[in-house]
């Protein structure tokens, strides 16, 4: 018979028991299968490796990124220049380190913030169910029917330009899928007899919901807010490609990715656009394999 | 309650920025710190790496020509100069300047950059934003009663673009600026330029005013820009002259050949073309592919403006004081939509323009000297109250506009009229197709008075002067005319075997408005 | 069937009316009413107090704020949407306008990515674990990564300006009359757009063909003897399809938004270059009219897929 994909599959797993290498293992089980998972890892490293370098930009690079030169103009790479020189003669190295900086804080930071806010409300009204449930799911639902462009641009046009208002419109933008979330997992988990017991003992809700219910629900929260960061930083490059992302004042890579609408700089100057191009593609790519990884690693039911 | 919540948060956000500095006297107002900019910045560099030597550094609002004063102090860079007036004048280095503009391209944002670094460097900080929104709003509000600004800027990066030289400076009349105060000295200077049309007398009143901007820099003149236009290797002008572009003027349209395509069809691409309505031409006389080629006005112009002839009218005269002017119409004229065009249109036109918000102020200030009209067959007369140097200028850019289709229109709503979907008009070229946001496609008017054109279709694509979409327009073969003053789009469009490039010189001068009010405290 | 949809309605239309509230509530937190956005600056500065309380009066703005929306949402139903605050264009002739330059391109993109996604998902889930399983997912996750207007514009250098096969933009020209003449101007944003969206339709027919390959009957099937190819086209794929169609459900809403910036990179002529103009120019009325139509949308076609997952998949219940 012919050897199938399940029967080497099998003979892999026996080869590994001889080996004793299945014996039930120290730590958490997730963060081993995180740890096994390649692309994961490999998104871990890119990951950390783009943000200590923006963080320790000064330490890296001693161009100043606001310091204009305007007789160096578009001058291509070189030793003193890595990545060449921008339009008014700015290092393009050194403004992708700092840029980095604002971009990921607006992306993570709305991650998160959108994340305590939505899982904030989630748990809480999960868990105590009623009215205050049905009001906050019609909220979330509202926020949901948007597509999220249109909602973005909505506020953004109400709201107008700045780095505060860009978070805070993602933050309005993105906690709704994230309670939703929450609350699902919650309303799984508030059944459950460890629950029944802590409410019998008298804890008090508040307790039960953020002590001893959520760190439960923390595997799908975190692939969430990795997801909405991957989310978050392509949206901020997109708004500043239409001009309406943060000020062109400040360096942002969605702002340094900006020159490349102009088709000479597009056609001869590479060094503007596909360095800046590629470090977000590759950030995003990496938070994306980590959260995948991590989906992976917390959710049992989903194979592959 | 969650939306309204973050919107309340969103707006407060919004707003701390625009006053922080509220309650500080305005150190714009003291003309030491305007020259120290002025001496800060260093243009003759900027032109020659950002604007590649396409630009003129400026020394003062009026372009280099015969009504140019001699020995303006051209503030060329001089960092130490600057930081010795800011002493001098007791600069706190603590405001942040809000410096504006409204351009979105590349160019603009890179010379802001400059900027905030040259001033920077004498210790002036700066951060700039574009307006967004109602920008005309935001630009020029008049000041409130107590002289307080209107406007909530320090600095705004702009541009005068003059019709007639005089409209350099006739905005700063005293109560009409919103962001230099009146001053008594000025004022009559301003009397002096509109005194005359004696080019000789008005020549000594120009430069006695540059001479007095000089020190004054209510603006700071940062560079003359020259207009660029380009033409696909396919198309001719066969002798037409090439001019201002941004205005109309002789070039000869109707002769004009371009290379047939394979199917033996020639048709010309360009252009301007509407996105939502087409703009009406009493504001821009002669951007928009419609108001240059679909529409015709009493007389025409040469390249440079100079009013040189009839176009709709046969004849014209003007008294010797200046006070009576004359126009004949040619006989058997008529709009696209084969009704005549009479004297009465041309009346219909002038009386409710003078109607209409926000028209061209060339056109407004000889309106306004307008004492009475009358017509008398094809003949129209113009009676002035006083003497209005422009008014030949005005006719050769103000076009006229079907009154049987128009008659109805609520000036205020000038704009918002039906007929700005598919306008009728009286030039060389008629619409034949709107497809509103997609393309536009005219083709020659059989009936027009100076004989059919040549080119049997012009197709118009909705891009504007200054987006990104000119160089994928021309690069893909889909833009043989047009004109531009972006100095980035010229040296892409130079770059292409296929385009050609004509500078032309025009007024139109890029300046600093430095907002001398002092600011409110807060709203 | 008939009482399944009527319920969804009637939760459906209690939502328009909120969101369409909170619309309306927008609209009257911008900046300045419509007075001051039809009179020009200049021109406004010579009018008195009276005339603006005139004008006022003549538009209804004094009436109160509910009395306003009411009347604002009887016109909405009766399909007149205000006017565009820059040309005074009706909101309706504008939308109709640009509607089917993004509906041609959405479902361009749509079609497209649905079927490149299905196939590719399809091969992965087959050859599980395999070099071309990785290969796919990690392509698709580049695909979820780049930027888009980065990618249109990246394709735009190649494929329209380096090697001049396709325009590099716009939609019509003059005398484009049949399908085929138009067809050029549509490739390269549809592509860019399908592929871009290719990563999610492929991440999710992979995992539900997984998920149906594991059955109970696809086991049955395999015990009867059947042909490998039979198993996984006819019995595996039928069942995977439900969660595709509700995918494509769910896409066909952000296919308005997903558009948005494409529609920016290639001038494509549809809502969305139509939208982000209206937003630059703090065109409000029709910034929030558009807004609302896309809620619509994205309300309408959940509906649809609930009603489409019910025909397809009897083991849903309707409910």
């Amino acid at each position: 018979m012919k050897q199938t994909a399940l029967d080497k599959k099998f003979d892999k797993i026996r080869a590994m028991e001889e080996a004793g290498q299945l014996k039930p293992a120290k730590g958490s089980r997730a963060l081993r299968k995180l740890m096994a998972n390649r692309l994961a890892m490999v998104g871990l490293v890119i990951f950390s490796v783009i943000l200590l370098m923006s963080i320790f930009a000064p330490l890296i690079t001693e161009h100043d990124p606001q310091k204009i030169n305007l007789r160096a103009m578009l001058k291509p790479p070189s030793w003193d220049h890595l990545l060449g020189t921008d339009r008014t003669g700015r290092d393009v190295f050194a403004r992708i380190l700092y840029g980095g900086r604002i971009s990921i804080l607006v992306g993570l930071g709305s991650a998160l913030m959108a994340a305590v806010i939505g899982v904030g409300i989630g748990c809480y009204t999960g868990y105590k169910g009623g009215w205050i449930d049905t009001l906050a799911l019609r909220i979330s639902e509202i926020f949901m029917s948007f597509p999220q462009i249109i909602l973005v641009l909505l506020l953004v046009s109400i709201a107008g330009q700045s780095l505060m208002n860009l978070i805070i419109i993602f933050v309005l933008t993105g906690w709704a899928p994230m309670y939703r979330m929450a609350r699902a997992k919650m309303l799984s988990l508030r059944e459950e007899e460890y629950v029944q017991a802590l409410r019998s003992f008298g804890v008090p809700t508040v307790k039960i919901c953020y002590k001893h219910i959520l760190p439960n629900a923390l595997g799908p929260i975190m692939v969430n807010i990795t997801l909405s960061t991957a989310m978050f930083i392509l949206a901020e490059a997109g708004l500043s490609f239409l001009g309406l992302g943060v000020p062109l004042s400040v360096p942002t890579w969605g702002n340094i990715l900006n020159v490349a609408q102009d088709l000479r700089v597009l056609q001869n100057n590479w060094w503007l656009w596909l360095p800046v191009g590629s470090v977000i593609s590759l950030f995003v790519l990496s938070v994306n394999f980590i959260g995948d990884g991590l989906r992976d690693s917390t959710d049992p039911t989903l194979q592959g | 309650m969650n939306k309204l919540f973050g919107m309340a948060i969103a707006a407060a956000v919004g707003m701390t920025s625009t006053f922080a500095y509220a309650e500080r006297v305005n150190q714009l107002s003291d003309e030491r710190v305007r020259q120290a900019i002025a001496y800060a910045i260093d243009m003759d560099t900027i032109v020659d790496t950002l604007f590649e030597g396409k630009a003129i550094v400026a020394d003062s609002m009026i372009p280099n020509g015969s009504f140019k004063a001699e020995g303006l102090n051209a503030y060329s860079y001089n960092p130490d100069k600057a930081r010795a007036l800011l002493k001098e004048a007791g600069w706190d280095d603590s405001q942040v300047l809000d410096v504006v503009y409204y351009y979105g391209d590349q160019l603009t944002a890179d010379l802001m950059v400059a900027m905030q670094a040259y001033l920077g460097d004498v210790g002036i900080q700066m951060t700039y934003r574009k307006l967004e929104g109602d920008v005309g709003g935001q630009l020029s509000k008049l000041p409130t009663a107590e002289d307080t600004s209107g406007i909530e800027w320090d600095i705004a990066y702009g541009a005068k673009a003059a019709l007639a030289l005089q409209e350099y400076y006739n905005g700063y009349k005293s109560g009409s600026s919103s962001y230099a105060p009146g001053d008594a000295d000025r004022d009559a200077l301003i009397a002096r330029i509109n005194a005359s049309a004696d080019p000789a007398v008005q020549q000594d009143a120009f430069k006695d005013f540059e001479r007095f901007e000089n020190t004054k820099l209510s603006d700071i003149p940062l560079y003359y820009q020259q207009l660029f236009i380009y033409e696909s290797a396919r198309m001719n002008r066969n002798g037409g002259q090439y001019g201002n572009d941004q205005f109309n003027y002789d070039w000869g349209i109707t002769k004009w050949t371009v290379e047939p395509d394979a199917n033996g069809k020639e048709v010309l691409y360009t252009n301007t073309a509407p996105a939502q309505f087409f703009e009406h031409p009493w504001l821009n006389p002669g951007i928009y592919v419609f108001s240059k080629i679909g529409l015709d006005r009493l007389l025409t112009a040469n390249g440079s403006l100079a009013p040189t002839g009839g176009q709709l009218a046969e004849d014209y005269s003007v008294s010797d004081d200046g006070l009576t002017v004359t126009f004949d119409l040619k006989d058997g004229l008529t709009w696209h939509d084969g009704a005549p065009l009479t004297a009465e249109d041309v009346l219909w036109s002038i009386e409710t323009a003078k109607k209409v918000p926000g028209i061209n102020a060339v056109f407004q200030s000889t309106f306004e000297a307008i004492e009475s009209m009358s017509v008398e067959g094809d003949v129209i007369t113009l009676n002035m109250s006083q003497l209005d140097p422009n008014v030949f200028l005005t006719f050769s850019q103000f076009a006229p506009l079907p009154k049987h289709l128009l008659g109805d229109v609520n000036p205020a709503e000038f704009q918002q009229h039906p007929f700005w979907q598919n306008p009728v008009g009286s030039g060389p070229y008629k619409i034949a197709e709107v497809q509103m946001n997609d393309y536009v496609r005219f083709v020659p008017f059989a009936d027009y008075h100076g004989g059919e054109a040549n080119i049997d279709e012009i197709v118009a694509f909705p891009s504007g002067e200054n987006d990104g979409n000119v160089v994928t327009n021309a690069a893909s073969g889909r833009l043989d005319f047009g004109f531009t003053k972006s100095v980035a789009d010229v040296a892409s469009l130079e770059a292409m075997d296929h385009m050609r490039i004509v500078p032309a010189d025009i007024p139109y001068t890029r300046s600093l408005r430095m907002n001398a009010f002092p600011k409110a405290a807060s709203k | 069937m008939l009482t399944f949809i009527i319920r969804r309605l009637l939760i459906t239309i209690p939502m328009m009316l909120v969101i369409s509230f909170l619309v309306y509530l927008g609209l009257e937190l911008t900046p300045g009413d419509a007075v001051s956005h039809m009179i020009d600056p200049e021109a406004a500065a010579r009018m008195t107090e009276e005339q603006f309380a005139e004008m006022r009066e003549a538009l209804g703005l004094n009436k109160t704020f509910l009395e306003r929306y009411w009347i604002w949402l009887t016109n909405v139903v009766q399909g007149n949407f205000g006017h565009s605050l820059s040309g005074g264009v009706a909101i309706s002739t504008i939308v109709l306008d640009r509607l089917p330059a993004t509906l041609e391109l959405s479902v361009f993109a749509l079609v497209f990515s649905t079927l490149i996604g299905c196939v590719l998902g399809t091969l992965s889930a087959l050859r599980r674990g395999s070099g071309t399983d990785n290969a796919l997912t990690v392509v698709g996750m580049l695909g979820v990564s780049i930027p888009e207007f980065f990618f249109g514009l990246v394709a735009i250098l190649i494929f329209a300006l380096n090697l001049g096969w396709l325009p590099a933009g716009g939609r019509l020209l003059p005398g484009y009359e049949t399908f085929f003449d138009r067809l050029p101007h549509i490739v390269l944003p549809g592509i860019v757009l399908s592929l871009m969206m290719t990563a999610g339709v492929m991440r999710y027919a992979r995992s539900s063909m997984l998920d149906s390959l594991s059955r109970e009957f696809i086991r049955t099937a395999r015990a009867k003897g059947l042909p490998a190819w039979r198993i996984n086209l006819i019995h595996g794929f039928r069942v995977a399809l439900t969660p595709v169609v509700v995918l494509i459900g769910f896409r066909l809403p952000t296919l308005i938004g997903g558009s948005v910036i494409i529609e920016q990179v290639f001038q494509w002529p549809g809502i969305g270059s139509e939208f982000i103009g209206a937003v630059r120019g703090s065109d409000y009325p029709l910034v929030m009219m558009i807004a609302l139509l896309s809620v619509f949308a994205v309300l309408m076609a959940s509906l649809i897929v609930d009603v489409l997952t019910a025909l397809i998949d009897p083991r849903v219940r309707l409910g």
